[in-house]
């Protein structure tokens, strides 16, 4: 059922367009990259000052607030870039092994903030009131590294597997 | 051919030191754009650009120094291809004018209380030289397959 929509999809005009125009695609690519980078940055700073590995000095609760917007910012961009890039190819995407392991990946994303949000990231006021920074806070920041690192790592190997329509990128 | 590169020798090597030298240059963008969005008066508004970029500049070299190092090694595996590819060149030109930027006149006007005006125009030229380089990168493979 799913593979029909996924064909439909990708050959509407602006996705069939954007498959057939490398530079456009590239492009597209390249914003989903920086924005990747944006992003990365704000993840990462977030999980260092939770493993007090950066902004020592400054609450864990100022850089976790400070941060959600622009990281939610960031995300958006990225996620909405990576989704035109799919539809581009929606049905090689779908059967590509690494693209599946990049969802997964995004699902733990989902459940780590299930977890984590009501008992580190929205209480981040607690942890700094803490005389040491709580386990679960830096079992949180490992986990997000962690997750994140796969999902870049997932995100490259894509562009490895042969397609119907030959390699993605190198 | 004077001696072949052991790189090459393996189909994994190109991906796995590609992964490397994009989570190097994801670290390095991403903690210099910490200090650019506090510049824009965005993000970590409770420390200054000083102390931002006092508590990021060792991470944004490890990255840097990773994705460099990554880099190298990558242009090994086929060096006359990037030589011969004006993508290349391009992101080359736009690396050094990045880091050059980044520790000179971006390192200056952030120790410093400039203007807001200073502030914003220093942040985005820094985030655009940064993110040219991505767009470079991107582009010496759509060169490669012959678009160029």
């Amino acid at each position: 059922m799913i593979l029909p929509v996924l064909q439909w999809v990708q050959n509407v005009g602006v996705f069939s367009d954007l498959r057939s125009s490398a530079y456009v695609y590239s492009v597209i690519l390249a914003l989903h990259l920086s924005a990747i980078s944006l992003f990365a940055g704000m993840i990462l700073v977030t999980d260092l000052r939770l493993l007090g590995w950066t902004l020592n000095r400054y609450p864990i609760a100022g850089v976790v607030d400070r941060l959600r917007v622009l990281k939610r910012i960031g995300f958006i961009l990225a996620a909405s870039c990576g989704f035109l890039l799919f539809c581009s190819k929606a049905e090689e995407y779908f059967y590509n092994p690494f693209f599946r392991m990049k969802l997964i990946l995004f699902a733990l994303v989902a459940l780590h903030a299930l977890v984590f949000r009501g008992s580190v990231y929205n209480r981040a006021l607690e942890l700094d009131l803490a005389p040491r920074v709580p386990t679960r806070a830096k079992v949180a920041a490992w986990l997000s590294l962690a997750i994140w690192i796969g999902i870049l790592i997932a995100g490259r190997a894509i562009g490895y597997v042969p397609g119907r329509s030959g390699m993605h990128y190198l | 051919m004077l001696a072949a590169n052991p790189l090459n020798s393996s189909s994994l090597v190109f991906p796995i030191l590609e992964c490397f030298h994009i989570a190097g240059f994801a670290v390095a963008i991403g903690t210099v754009a910490i200090v650019d969005f506090r510049l824009l008066d965005l993000g970590l508004r409770d420390q200054t650009p000083a102390q931002l970029s006092g508590g990021t500049s060792l991470w944004m070299l490890g990255g840097l120094i990773v994705a460099v190092f990554s880099g190298l090694l990558l242009f090994s595996t086929d060096p006359d291809m990037y030589y011969l590819n004006w993508s290349f060149l391009i992101k080359m030109v736009c690396l050094v004018l990045a880091v050059v930027f980044n520790y000179t006149i971006h390192a200056k006007v952030v120790a410093s209380s400039a203007s807001p005006g200073a502030y914003r125009l220093v942040a985005w030229i820094s985030l655009a030289l940064w993110i040219s380089i991505i767009f470079g990168g991107i582009f010496i493979a759509s060169v490669r397959s012959g678009l160029g």
